[in-house]
């Protein structure tokens, strides 16, 4: 799907990604995670340069949760701190159209300034 | 540092606090761990981001309610209990500075003294004025925590949740 194929509300839906919410949800896109490893992997993803704190993280979680962009998986006898999340179709594809957006943004990017460079 | 961190979690919404308030504190604990052998300064950094990120996101999480515009009575709307006991303390302890000020005050003998009895000094207009505004200050807090738990106990949210099925 290109961002031209998006429809306007779609769009809506998916632009206001702020980076730690854009993060978490890459660390999610691979496999399901724990609120640890999701924390360990965004400092890791964005090379030490966001760091989360357990209060930023699990507001960013609550949202996504209420939003059905991931879900808490129900796992019998898990150990408290290793609830597991795993995005949601829903939030699959909204990932999927921010990176799209995101694509098209460095491709205008890297055309205006190769322009303005010759 | 964990149970000022489980006091910090008492500032969320009741329904966040109580669902997640054992994972966070977990998710914490392991993150302090690995940070033991640190130097003290990243410490810091790491226990001051941890207590900035819960107050700021227990602010976020008590105001997420209001941007519809629309008056949703949850849990989460439950004046913290916390709260209501540092209210009470910080009022006792103003009330005793006031007394104790006075006290002192009375008990200073005067540049020239007159014979007889000292007299204790007449109030302070400005010391009595913050005792009445916080005295009016904490009962409009509870007057509106009251209000709020009366419309709780009357069911108006039920009332929201019908009107806009999810």
């Amino acid at each position: 799907m290109t961002l031209y194929d998006m429809s306007l509300e779609a769009m809506m839906e998916t632009l206001p990604l702020t980076e730690p919410v854009l993060l978490i949800l890459l660390s999610l896109a691979g496999q399901p995670q724990h609120g640890y490893s999701i924390l360990k992997d965004v400092e890791q993803m964005s090379g030490g340069r966001v760091v989360l704190s357990t209060g930023t993280l699990y507001g960013a979680l609550w949202r996504l949760l209420d939003a059905d962009w991931i879900e808490r998986l129900e796992e019998k006898e898990t150990p408290r701190g290793r609830q597991t999340y795993r995005l949601t179709s829903t939030g699959r594809r909204n990932l999927q159209l921010e990176v799209s957006r995101l694509k098209h943004i460095t491709r205008l990017a890297s055309l205006r300034v190769a322009v303005k460079e010759s | 540092m964990l149970t000022l961190y489980r006091f910090l979690l008492c500032f969320y919404p009741a329904t966040h606090s109580l669902e997640y308030r054992e994972e966070m504190a977990a998710v914490f604990a392991e993150a302090r761990a690995e940070m033991w052998e640190e130097k003290f300064m990243t410490r810091l950094r790491f226990y001051w981001r941890e207590a900035a990120g819960l107050m700021v996101g227990a602010v976020q999480e008590h105001l997420r309610g209001f941007p519809t515009g629309r008056f949703e009575m949850r849990n989460g709307f439950r004046f913290p209990k916390a709260t209501a006991i540092l209210m009470a303390v910080i009022l006792g302890g103003v009330v005793l500075a006031i007394q104790k000020g006075e006290a002192i005050q009375a008990s200073l003998p005067d540049v020239n003294p007159v014979i007889g009895p000292i007299q204790p000094a007449p109030h302070s207009p400005l010391l009595s004025g913050i005792v009445v505004s916080l005295i009016f200050v904490y009962a409009i807090g509870l007057a509106g925590w009251a209000v709020l738990f009366a419309l709780r106990r009357s069911g108006v949210h039920r009332l929201a949740d019908a009107a806009d099925p999810k």
